[in-house]
């Protein structure tokens, strides 16, 4: 009896031994690692001083860091909603392309990632330059007097999020549009529905464990990313990553950086807990 | 199949935006596999018996392991050292002050003979017994250095310096520049560097306090005279960037930096400020405590403070630099860089060790960059 259970455990500990090492190693630990220093306190010098401490969790209910957190919140929850609003429509055309042509125009969305997001970044500081081509321009033709200040404002930072996420929604839009069982339209169809309704209350709800996926995939790094704000915001524009980052460098403030971490960490638990009140994980479209 | 393109496609672009990430820190993980190369020769060096126990018995050391800033010192200055000494030096670089200071108090000794830091951390280094004390006698070439950017004389060899202080275009910025409160006009478009310890000073100096002020209240108005400051800044870091190509008109800056703008743009041009001080930085070199390879580390220090070989290597990187003779014999070019043509050059201060009031400074630093 016990012999025959080690024989029909070999094989599921084979195929899930690695990955589970693996996510030991390099997903649980860590998080523990950083959950535990977030509870420590920190020394002069910037170090971590190991004696139990609450005070990073309640420097965050500061009242500072609490706006930070929210403006981040809110530029994420804006740059989903624009990926979403662009996002949609293009993965809805491409999905209606012949095949060939689909895989084409995904591969286009998917060439500005072949270069240096850093070398993307750039080249959006050089265009909109204040004697940077598009100022240039404007002023060239007279269409205003003086350059405008593009660069170093919320707006460019969006620009910089948009561009650098909108890939993560299109992909998973278009992997469940793709899919989308054409005769359930032409039913609706058959049965009176306008086209508006049909898109509301057939394509929309089908299509929402890929809505979902693309908002996470696109919320979550914009809330942490800190490349963009850090090279197109000038160092004046900071959002949560650009906090966390700055307490591990130049503040030395680990266990406030860990605890801003965890808290990152509860905020995408809790979507995804969302997510689960209204439909399974397993159908969440990631490709 | 279309599915596996698609897979692939986004396997690639994550990989690729995770790439970009790090890039961000390509100096870091330059430092960190240099590093590694030099654990790997440290422990080399010990095997081979090449300690400075075995450097007293006469065997001189043949590896050289340093820690320092990057892009700050002449590759063949490095290589004529390597030939006349015929050893190994292994450079590593650090990305921020701090990495120099955990690696002092880590017991740097282990891993390097000689740790790039700034005087500001001297005192407590010293304190700490994080540093050896220096036989100058086997550092003849040391007399060079001008005794007014020497601290802590004794512990370290001063390298090069660097003066915080204000530029602007003389074309587009609106007022005449004289003193940090000018700085609050309007009209300005500053770009400025950046961290508490460089920022808070000149608030300080401005309310005529001490720059190194610990009282927490003199902390707290600097922290609303750098809220005004803040209101003209648009930009934190990349002065010569923003100078050369508008985007500022006012600049807080490195000499060093200002001096790549000016080459560019020949408007710019220092601040001439009537009695406000600057901030004053010095770059130095100590021995970590316990360091292993002593006397190649000596004759080092020695070789950078010869005239000529610092001369040349300010052609490179033309810094401020302590070593009067160094600048005696430097270019004309470098003795004629409009960047370092100002008056006032001696009416400076120096950051000093702010002991525990570090944590208010970096506390209402916060503040100001978060903009409540």
């Amino acid at each position: 009896m016990n012999n025959k259970k080690k024989k029909n455990m070999l094989p599921a500990l084979a195929m899930a031994g690695p990955v589970s090492v693996w996510m030991i190693l390099f997903v649980t630990i860590p998080m523990l690692y950083i959950i535990y220093i977030s509870f420590m306190s920190r020394g002069v010098f910037g170090d971590v001083v190991y004696k139990f401490s609450t005070e990073s969790y309640k420097t965050i209910l500061d009242p500072t860091y609490f706006k930070v957190i929210l403006k981040s919140l809110k530029a994420a929850g804006i740059t989903t909603i624009l990926c979403l609003l662009l996002g949609y429509p293009l993965a809805y055309i491409i999905a209606h392309k012949p095949k060939d042509t689909a895989a084409k125009l995904i591969t286009l969305i998917m060439i500005p990632f072949w270069t240096n997001s850093l070398m993307r970044l750039n080249s959006w500081l050089l265009l909109f330059q204040t004697s940077g081509p598009i100022n240039n321009f404007l002023v060239g033709t007279g269409i205003v007097k003086e350059p405008i200040t593009f660069i170093y404002t919320d707006g460019l930072v969006l620009i910089g999020l948009i561009t650098n996420m909108l890939p993560f929604a299109v992909l998973p839009l278009y992997s469940t549009i793709e899919k989308l069982d054409k005769s359930l339209i032409e039913a609706s169809a058959d049965l009176g529905a306008s086209a508006a309704t049909t898109f509301m209350r057939v394509t929309l709800p089908i299509t929402f464990p890929g809505i979902f996926s693309a908002i996470i995939l696109v919320f979550i790094p914009s809330l942490g990313i800190y490349t963009v704000t850090d090279m197109l915001g000038g160092g004046k524009i900071l959002y949560i990553g650009n906090i966390i980052k700055n307490q591990f460098g130049s503040i030395r403030n680990w266990p406030l950086g860990a605890a801003l971490s965890v808290m990152l960490i509860v905020i995408t638990m809790l979507l995804i807990f969302i997510y689960t009140r209204f439909a399974k994980i397993e159908d969440m479209e990631v490709v | 199949m279309k599915k596996r393109l698609l897979a692939t496609v986004l396997a690639g672009a994550m990989v690729l935006s995770m790439a970009a990430c790090g890039n961000s820190n390509a100096n870091k993980t330059e430092s960190a596999a240099a590093s590694e190369t030099a654990n790997a020769s440290t422990e080399a060096g010990a095997e081979s018996g090449e300690t400075q126990a075995a450097a007293q018995d006469g065997n001189a050391s043949s590896e050289l392991n340093i820690y320092m800033w990057q892009q700050y010192i002449s590759d063949d200055l490095i290589k004529n050292f390597e030939t006349e000494n015929n050893c190994k030096v292994n450079l590593s670089y650090m990305s921020d002050n701090a990495d120099a200071i955990n690696k002092l108090t880590a017991g740097g000794g282990d891993e390097y003979d000689l740790i790039m830091t700034c005087d500001a951390y001297m005192k407590s280094l010293i304190a700490g017994g994080y540093v050896e004390e220096l036989n100058l006698d086997n550092i003849p070439n040391s007399s060079n250095i001008n005794d007014t950017y020497w601290v802590s004389k004794g512990y370290c060899v001063p390298y090069l310096m660097n003066y915080i202080y204000v530029v602007y275009d003389s074309e587009t910025c609106p007022v005449e520049i004289h003193s940090y409160n000018d700085l609050l006009q309007s009209g300005l478009k500053i770009s400025t560097i950046d961290g508490a310890r460089n920022l808070f000073p000149i608030a300080l100096v401005a309310l005529g306090y001490d720059p190194n002020s610990t009282n927490e209240s003199e902390i707290a108005e600097a922290y609303e005279w750098l809220q005004k400051f803040n209101e003209n800044v648009v930009a934190y870091g990349n002065a010569e960037q923003n100078l050369t190509n508008g985007t500022a008109n006012v600049a807080v800056t490195y000499d060093g930096n200002a001096s790549w703008a000016m080459k560019e743009k020949n408007t710019i041009k220092v601040a001439d400020f009537t009695s406000d001080p600057i901030q004053l930085g010095i770059d130095l070199f100590v021995m970590p405590k316990g360091a292993k390879h002593v006397d190649l580390a000596e004759k080092f220090l020695n070789y950078i403070c010869t005239a000529e070989v610092m001369a040349k290597n300010l052609e490179e990187f033309p810094y401020s630099c302590p070593n009067d003779a160094a600048v005696a014999a430097a270019s004309d070019d470098y003795k004629n860089d409009p960047a370092r043509d100002f008056s006032y050059k001696e009416n400076v201060f120096f950051q000093e060790d702010v002991g525990d009031a570090l944590t208010i400074y970096n506390d209402y630093y916060q503040k100001l960059k978060v903009g409540e």
